[in-house]
C-alpha cells in the first residue's frame, strides 16, 4: 500500500512512461495458435505428466497437438496421504481409471509406480507402502519404478530410495528418478552414485528435472537425462532448445510434469514447435520428444509401439474398443465456443 | 468344500497357448496362494492376449453354470480366472482375504477378470457389494464384465440392483440382449423406470434404443398408449417396427387396435422378418 505520495516514485506505474518515444515494444510473446502448424504430423510421447490433476479438456488438447502416449509417475498429490488406503486408491487410479480415461481420447497411458521421496519421511506409512508395492509394479502398463529419489535428502529418503532400486532390479524395470528442487546438483550426483552402487545399468535409469548444471554429468555417466518444461520453475523451452543444440539428441528426453501446479500439458508440442522454428532437424526433435522416451521405458517390456503408432485415432470421437467413458451418449468433443450446450 | 471348476479351464488353455506359455502356466505352484496371486498380476508378462473364438463348443463352458461363457475373452483373462478357480479350496476367511486384496489393488484388466470369476467363486453374498459397485463403474470394460454375459447378477442381485444394471446398460448404450436372464428378471418396477427414461430422452430430443421396448410390453397400461402412438410417428424405421412389435405382443385391445392402423410391419413380423433381437444393438 502506498501511504505517502513519495512512495509512487519508488514504485512506478507501468504506465508512467507511456508518452515517451523510446517505449516501442521490443519483445512480443509468440502465440501458440500461430505456431502449432509447425508440428503437424509429429507424434509426441510425454514421459512424465500427472494426469490425475488434469481435466478432460487437457486430454482433448493433447490429442489434437499430437500427443499419443504418456507416462504418469506416482507422486505427491499436493497434500500428505494419511493412510495406506489412500496410497492403494491412488496407485489403482494410475493403473485403472486414469488409463481408461486417457484411452477415451486416443492417448495410451502408462505409469511408473513408487513411493515418492516426500512421503518416504513418514516411516510408518512408508513401511506399509513398501509391502504393497510388489503387487503394483508387475501390473500391465507399469513401465518403471518411479518417481523416486530425493527431496530434502534425508536419511529416510535414502533408505526407501535404495529399497526401491532393489525392487526395480528384481522386477527388471527401468527407474525414474526425481531430482530435488533444492540443492539439485548434489542430490542428482548422490542419486546416480547410489544407483550405480546398487548395480543398476545407467541406461535403465532416467534422471529427471535436469538443468544446465546437471546435464553433462548425467549424460557422461550413461544415464538418460530428462528435462521438464515447466513455467517459472524447472526448465524453460528456450533454454531447452539451447541444450539440444549443445548436447544433441542422444539420451535426452523432454516432458511436461504437468500436475496440480501452474504447468502446461502442451509443453512438449510447444517446445517442438520452437525447435522447428529454430531450425533443429526433425529427426533430432523426434528423438527428444518421442523416440528416446520409448527406447528408455520399453525396456520394461510393457510398451507396444503399435498401440499408438498404428491407427492412432486422430479423431477424439473414436471410441476405445466400443467402450466409452462418456455418460448417456455424450460426444467427446463439442463446440466450446457455442453459447448453446446441447 | 467348495467346488473348484479349474478342470474346465485347463484343456482350453492347453489347446491354445504356445509351449512356452504353457510351461509358465504349469510352473505356478497351484497349492501356494501367494504364488497364484502374483501369477494373477504377472500374467500379461508371460501370456499373449489372443482372443478365444470357440463359438459352439464353449458356449457354455461349465455345464452346471448356464450363462457362464468365455468366448471372446483373451488368454490373460482366462488364465486369471483359472488361477482364481484354484484358490477356492482355501478356508473361507483366507479365500475372502486373498480375493479382497486382489480387488483392492486391481488394475483395469484384473478387475475384469475378478468380476468375470464371480460365478465360479463360493460365498456369493460376500462379493455382492463389489458386484453392485461394478455396475456403477464408469470404466466400460469393468461394467461389461459384470453386466454382460455374466450370470452372477441374474442369480444374486436384489431387484433394485438388477434394475439399475439394466437401466445403466441402456444409458451406456450397450446391448441389453447380452444381459444374462434379461427377460426372466423383467419386472414392474423396471418398467416404471423405463417409462420415465423414455420421457426424459424424448424431452431432450434424443432417441431410445428400440429393443428396450420389449421390457415394457407386459406392463404397458392404457395410460401409456400415447407413448406407442408417438413411437409410430418416429422418423426412425426401427422405432416404428418396435411399435408394431409392442402392439402384436400386447394383450390389451387398445394396443392391438393401434397396431392394425399401421399395417406395414405386422405382416413382416408374422413372417419372422422382425423380432426384438433384430432391433438390438449387438456390438
Amino acid at each position: 500500500m502506498c501511504e505517502k505520495q513519495s512512495d509512487l516514485t519508488t514504485n512506478p506505474s507501468h504506465f508512467e512512461n507511456q508518452n515517451k518515444t523510446n517505449d516501442t515494444p521490443t519483445h512480443m510473446d509468440l502465440q501458440w495458435d500461430e505456431y502449432k502448424d509447425k508440428i503437424k504430423g509429429f507424434k509426441f510421447f510425454d514421459p512424465h505428466i500427472h494426469m490425475v490433476s488434469r481435466t478432460t479438456d487437457d486430454y482433448q488438447n493433447m490429442a489434437q497437438a499430437g500427443i499419443v502416449a504418456v507416462i504418469e509417475p506416482a507422486f505427491w498429490v499436493g497434500q500428505p496421504r494419511t493412510g495406506l488406503s489412500s496410497f492403494k486408491d491412488y496407485y489403482s487410479s494410475l493403473v485403472g481409471w486414469e488409463r481408461f480415461r486417457s484411452s477415451q481420447f486416443g492417448i495410451k497411458h502408462y505409469c511408473t509406480i513408487g513411493l515418492n521421496s516426500r512421503e518416504a519421511n513418514n516411516e510408518r506409512l512408508a513401511e506399509e507402502v513398501m509391502e504393497i508395492l510388489p503387487l503394483y509394479i508387475y501390473k500391465e502398463g507399469v513401465v518403471g519404478v518411479g518417481e523416486i529419489g530425493f527431496d530434502d535428502q534425508t536419511e529416510l529418503e535414502e533408505k526407501y530410495y535404495r529399497l526401491q532400486l532393489e525392487l526395480a532390479k528384481e522386477a527388471k524395470l527401468p527407474v525414474q528418478i526425481h531430482t530435488p528442487h533444492r540443492d539439485k546438483k548434489r542430490g542428482t550426483e548422490r542419486s546416480m552414485s547410489i544407483a550405480i552402487e546398487h548395480g543398476l545399468d545407467p541406461s535403465w535409469v532416467i534422471v529427471d528435472h535436469n538443468n544446465e548444471e546437471t546435464v553433462k554429468s548425467v549424460l557422461d555417466q550413461g544415464f538418460y537425462a530428462a528435462f521438464t518444461i515447466y513455467p517459472f520453475t524447472k526448465m524453460g523451452n528456450k533454454r531447452m532448445v539451447s541444450i539440444v543444440e549443445q548436447y544433441g539428441a542422444e539420451r535426452i528426453m523432454i516432458n511436461s510434469s504437468a500436475d496440480w501446479g501452474i504447468s502446461d500439458p502442451l509443453a512438449i508440442p510447444k517446445t517442438a514447435a520452437l525447435m522447428v522454428s529454430r531450425g533443429i532437424p526433425h529427426d533430432v526433435i523426434r528423438k527428444v520428444t518421442y523416440e528416446n522416451a520409448i527406447e528408455a521405458f520399453a525396456k520394461s517390456g510393457q510398451i507396444q509401439v503399435s498401440d499408438f503408432e498404428l491407427n492412432t485415432p486422430s479423431d477424439p470421437n473414436e471410441k476405445f474398443h466400443g467402450n466409452s467413458v462418456l455418460r448417456g451418449g455424450q460426444l467427446p468433443k463439442w463446440n466450446q465456443n457455442s453459447l448453446y450446450i446441447d | 468344500m467348495p467346488t473348484s471348476y479349474s478342470s474346465y479351464f485347463y484343456p482350453l488353455l492347453k489347446k491354445h497357448t504356445t509351449e512356452s506359455e504353457m510351461k509358465w502356466l504349469d510352473s505356478i505352484p497351484k497349492d501356494n496362494p501367494n504364488a497364484l496371486m502374483t501369477a494373477f498380476v504377472k500374467a500379461p508378462r508371460f501370456l499373449s492376449k489372443t482372443i478365444i473364438q470357440e463359438e459352439l463348443e464353449y458356449q457354455n463352458l461349465i455345464p452346471n453354470l448356464p450363462g457362464f461363457q468365455v468366448n471372446h475373452w483373451n488368454f490373460v483373462r482366462l488364465s486369471r480366472v483359472w488361477f482364481l478357480s484354484l484358490l477356492v479350496t482355501l478356508p473361507k476367511d483366507e479365500l475372502i482375504e486373498k480375493i479382497e486384496t486382489l480387488f483392492d489393488t486391481a488394475e483395469l484388466n484384473e478387475l475384469v477378470a475378478l468380476f468375470s470369476s464371480l460365478p465360479i467363486l463360493p460365498y456369493p453374498q460376500v462379493w455382492l457389494p463389489r458386484a453392485t459397485d461394478a455396475v456403477r463403474s464408469n470404466m466400460g470394460f469393468v461394467f461389461d464384465a459384470i453386466a454382460l454375459h455374466n450370470p452372477f447378477p441374474y442369480h444374486e442381485f436384489p431387484e433394485l440392483a438388477w434394475n439399475q444394471l439394466v437401466l445403466k446398460t441402456i444409458f451406456n448404450e450397450k446391448p441389453i440382449q447380452m444381459i444374462y436372464g434379461l427377460l426372466e428378471r423383467n419386472n414392474q418396477n423396471l418398467s416404471i423406470g423405463l417409462v420415465s427414461f423414455v420421457k426424459e430422452r424424448w424431452s431432450a430430443g434424443r432417441d431410445v434404443p428400440p429393443d428396450v421396448w420389449q421390457l415394457l410390453v407386459p406392463y404397458l397400461s392404457e395410460g401409456e398408449l400415447y407413448l406407442v402412438e408417438t413411437l409410430f410417428k418416429s422418423q426412425r424405421k426401427e422405432d416404428v417396427i418396435a411399435a408394431s412389435l409392442i402392439c402384436s405382443q400386447s394383450e390389451l385391445n387398445s394396443y392391438q387396435l393401434l397396431g392394425t392402423k399401421h399395417p406395414k410391419f405386422p405382416e413382416e413380423i408374422k413372417n419372422g422378418k422382425w423380432d426384438w433381437s433384430k432391433l438390438g444393438n449387438n456390438h
